[in-house]
């Protein structure tokens, strides 16, 4: 009779210490209050070294919480000051001045003044950052302790927006040495990581900077960014209200995420479609003629791709530049209709009436993307004879190139950036390096016109990209992120996670 | 027996160093552009090509694995290259997360197969048709499902414990037992219907043996019998099973770790092998044979304190 009554006390005391543990080792005590915001991404920093990992897009949350950029976008993606009050070009546009906030000091105490942000420029420029050649070429000079120039060759109009982003970062120099400078970063952001709580790869715990210069934009005591790769993972944490926001990685849990009582945020950034590389025919001659690129263009259902790899979330397209930009042509995304009889005439008058075969690579990652563009290419006569370039080698085999055309995922940039990744002949994105005398034209009067000249340069440019078909985008997919109901969030039109200062608690 | 365990050590050794240099090949073979993986798209040839010389990647497979060995045996097992972090502080850092839940989800497998077990040997009938069923839904339900399962009843709808992420035990107890026990049961199902059938055989096939009626002729009570005289004999193939799962339990949690986000070496293991992370790769394969070889070397040691017959030699 004791031992019953004995194992009955303990298992109730087993189930009140456990009804006890409910939540409270999620680390989401005070969800949504000023005390703690609790984040979700699906990828953690490479290396706090600015030199060595820096990056935006879904690593920004990382970087943003310790260190401050140079200049800063705000919710709807306009720069504005944040490190450096003031910026002028000279006349050249070759020279661009920055005034430095004064009094700003790095969390070990040493000062951010013009002699640190040149050191920190030089060291994002000369190490292995995925952004370091956007400030290759470029000399920095500390003319005061406040004022710094940069110096360029050529006009560059991308350089503002860079300094808002990656390349912009500020990291201490008396930090360049440290052993664990890979992951103790010193910068001067709102945030301090906490070391010894946080686990690299997996959770990283901050706290506010208690001399941060910009109190007022820090809402937040505690920040904690948990990284979950897994789609069900972050389902499950949202579902069981262990975050705050999440980042969702696969838009099929959208309707899920909602049954939660969450908010959708969204935003495009990036179109999935075919990139025709080989616009010169050195490998595959059938890609010269612009009439085999524009029916490969109309051979693709875009709406059916959407539905089948996206669930319906995006945007159909067939321009490569973004919505944002001042490029950007409603009227273009309808130049080519989804028309296969249409198509394989145009493949005819163009001297491939039995069509012909074209060498792509695949990856299992994407098998059903490369069964259907192979399944619609096939409708008008094209046959796709696809290679597995083997784990890691799928975007080094392309730039390579070792293919005459692609199936693709890829960013969409502000303009002079999208020009240099994917159009102009040195653009990463252009392997062939193929060049056309128009297209130059226009680049040369988007880097070195006025900015209504540029801006009509953009919009012709894009308007010619599109009717010589060197792409065949499908569709923009949405970029999705989820805040649970104690949290507002203005989600930035142009980068793939939220801004850290856009969120706010709701009480 | 002090030679016994310095021979099984130094057998261990070699097997080591055999593990380390086929794993190395194979992930070198497997690699791909790791530059290009680390970088991304947006890195131009140039950055690339600076990335691919800065790891020491266009050198010779041999040479890189010579420096790899060499810093190794002094303790230096490198820097992760998609964190930066010391492999060693990586490995080290997740070990104790992944060797509280397998040795938790061992010890409770023990625990109730024991006592299923002997349950259903004795008692036979009903009780024994139940264990053995219940032992069959253990084998045919796969871990990951039971643990999905588990989220959704006890984290997710009745917020009992966590459903992602882990406490250590340094930072809150209540938080580190919410963390752990859903884990620990998902692993311990499969185990469980595994051990609980060896050891009802094991208590079967003693207790027909003349000892047994012996003792019990002696006046012996039946609890003695079993617990005290069969249980040791019985014990022996058991704990052989219980060592093959706990081998098993560290692979089962790569998924179960996945499922709950729990920043373990199991999932460190899916992040570092699908990355090409070959420091970490390399630190994670050094610490599971290790444990396999330790693991082995203590169950050989309890196998000969339990049971007299076996030699160490």
């Amino acid at each position: 009779m004791f031992r019953w009554k004995a194992t009955a006390a303990l298992a109730v005391a087993a189930a009140l210490v456990l009804t006890g543990c409910s939540g409270g080792g999620s680390g989401t005590e005070g969800s949504g209050s000023a005390d703690r915001l609790t984040l979700t991404a699906i990828i953690g920093p490479t290396s706090y070294d600015i030199g060595a990992g820096a990056e935006y897009g879904n690593r920004s949350p990382f970087f943003q919480a310790v260190f401050d950029t140079l200049l800063q976008k705000d919710s709807k993606g306009e720069i504005q000051p944040w490190l450096a009050t003031e910026w002028t070009y000279n006349d050249a546009k070759t020279v661009l001045t920055l005034t430095l906030r004064d009094g700003v000091k790095f969390t070990d105490g040493t000062p951010l003044d013009a002699s640190a942000v040149v050191a920190s420029l030089e060291r994002f420029r000369d190490g292995t950052s995925p952004q370091a050649a956007t400030l290759a070429g470029k000399e920095f000079a500390a003319v005061d302790a406040t004022t710094v120039t940069i110096t360029q060759a050529a006009p560059d109009p991308s350089l503002v927006n860079l300094l808002s982003v990656a390349p912009g970062l500020i990291e201490a120099p008396s930090s360049f040495g440290n052993a664990d400078v890979a992951t103790n970063p010193v910068g001067s952001g709102p945030y301090v990581l906490d070391t010894a709580s946080s686990v690299t790869g997996t959770t990283y715990n901050y706290t506010a900077n208690p001399d941060y210069w910009n109190k007022d934009a820090v809402k937040y005591q505690n920040l904690t960014i948990n990284v979950l790769e897994d789609p069900t993972a972050t389902l499950n944490a949202i579902r069981a209200g262990e975050a705050n926001g999440a980042k969702i990685a696969d838009n099929n849990t959208i309707s899920e995420v909602e049954g939660a009582g969450w908010t959708i945020e969204s935003n495009e950034l990036d179109f999935q479609g075919l990139l025709l590389l080989d616009r010169a025919g050195t490998m595959a001659p059938e890609l010269a003629n612009v009439k085999v690129r524009q029916a490969i263009n109309m051979a693709f259902d875009r709406e059916a791709l959407l539905q089948s790899l996206q669930s319906g979330y995006g945007t159909v397209t067939e321009q490569v530049f973004p919505k944002t930009s001042v490029a950007y042509d409603e009227s273009l995304d309808s130049t080519y209709p989804y028309d296969p009889a249409a198509a394989k005439k145009l493949l005819a008058d163009a001297g491939y009436p039995n069509g012909f075969t074209l060498n792509m690579m695949s990856t299992p990652a994407f098998q059903q993307t490369f069964d259907l563009v192979a399944q619609q290419l096939s409708d008008i006569g094209i046959t796709v004879n696809y290679t597995d370039p083997g784990t890691g080698n799928f975007i080094t085999d392309m730039l390579a190139p070792k293919y005459p055309a692609t199936w693709m995922a890829l960013e969409q940039n502000p303009d002079w950036q999208l020009i240099n990744f994917m159009i102009a002949p040195s653009a990463t994105f252009n392997p062939f390096k193929y060049e056309d005398p128009k297209v130059d034209a226009y680049i040369s009067t988007i880097q070195n016109g006025s900015q209504s000249e540029a801006d009509t340069a953009a919009k012709e440019l894009n308007k010619y990209i599109v009717d010589q078909a060197w792409f065949a985008p499908f569709f923009r997919v949405q970029g999705t992120f989820a805040t649970d109901a104690n949290t507002n969030l203005e989600f930035w039109p142009t980068n793939a996670y939220p801004s850290i200062f856009d969120f706010s608690p709701k009480n | 027996m002090l030679a016994f365990i310095v021979r099984r050590l130094l057998s261990g050794v070699v097997l080591i160093a055999v593990i380390s240099f086929l794993a190395f090949t194979l992930l070198y073979a497997a690699g791909g552009d790791i530059a290009r993986r680390i970088l991304g798209e947006n890195a131009t040839a140039e950055t690339v090509a600076k990335k691919t010389a800065e790891l020491g990647l266009n050198r010779p497979l041999l040479v890189q694995y010579g420096d790899w060995l060499s810093s190794a045996v002094t303790g230096n097992l490198g820097r992760s290259w998609f964190n930066g972090e010391l492999v060693s502080v990586s490995v080290s850092g997740r070990l104790s997360v992944t060797l509280s839940i397998v040795i938790g989800a061992t010890l409770v497998s023990a625990i109730l197969s024991i006592l299923l077990g002997v349950l259903a040997a004795r008692r036979g009938g009903v009780i024994d048709a139940g264990v053995q069923f219940l032992s069959l839904v253990g084998f045919a339900v796969p871990g990951f499902l039971i643990a999905l399962l588990l989220v959704l009843v006890f984290a997710v709808n009745l917020g009992w414990f966590k459903a992602t992420g882990y406490t250590p035990l340094t930072t809150s107890f209540s938080g580190w037992v919410a963390s752990v026990v859903l884990p620990i049961v998902a692993l311990s199902i499969g185990a469980i219907a595994t051990v609980a059938q060896q050891v009802r055989g094991s208590v079967i096939d003693a207790t027909s043996r003349d000892y047994v009626r012996t003792l019990r002729a002696r006046g012996l009570s039946e609890n003695s019998v079993i617990y005290r005289h069969v249980l040791r004999n019985a014990g022996g193939p058991a704990l052989a099973v219980l060592a093959v799962q706990f081998v098993g339990l560290l692979g089962g949690a790569v998924i179960v770790e996945q499922i709950f986000a729990i920043p373990g070496m199991g999932q460190l293991s899916v992040r570092a092998t699908t990355q090409g992370d070959i420091p970490v790769v390399m630190g994670l394969v050094i610490a599971f044979a290790i444990i396999v070889v330790v693991v082995n070397l203590l169950i050989d040691l309890a196998q000969a304190a339990l049971n007299p017959k076996v030699r160490l030699s």
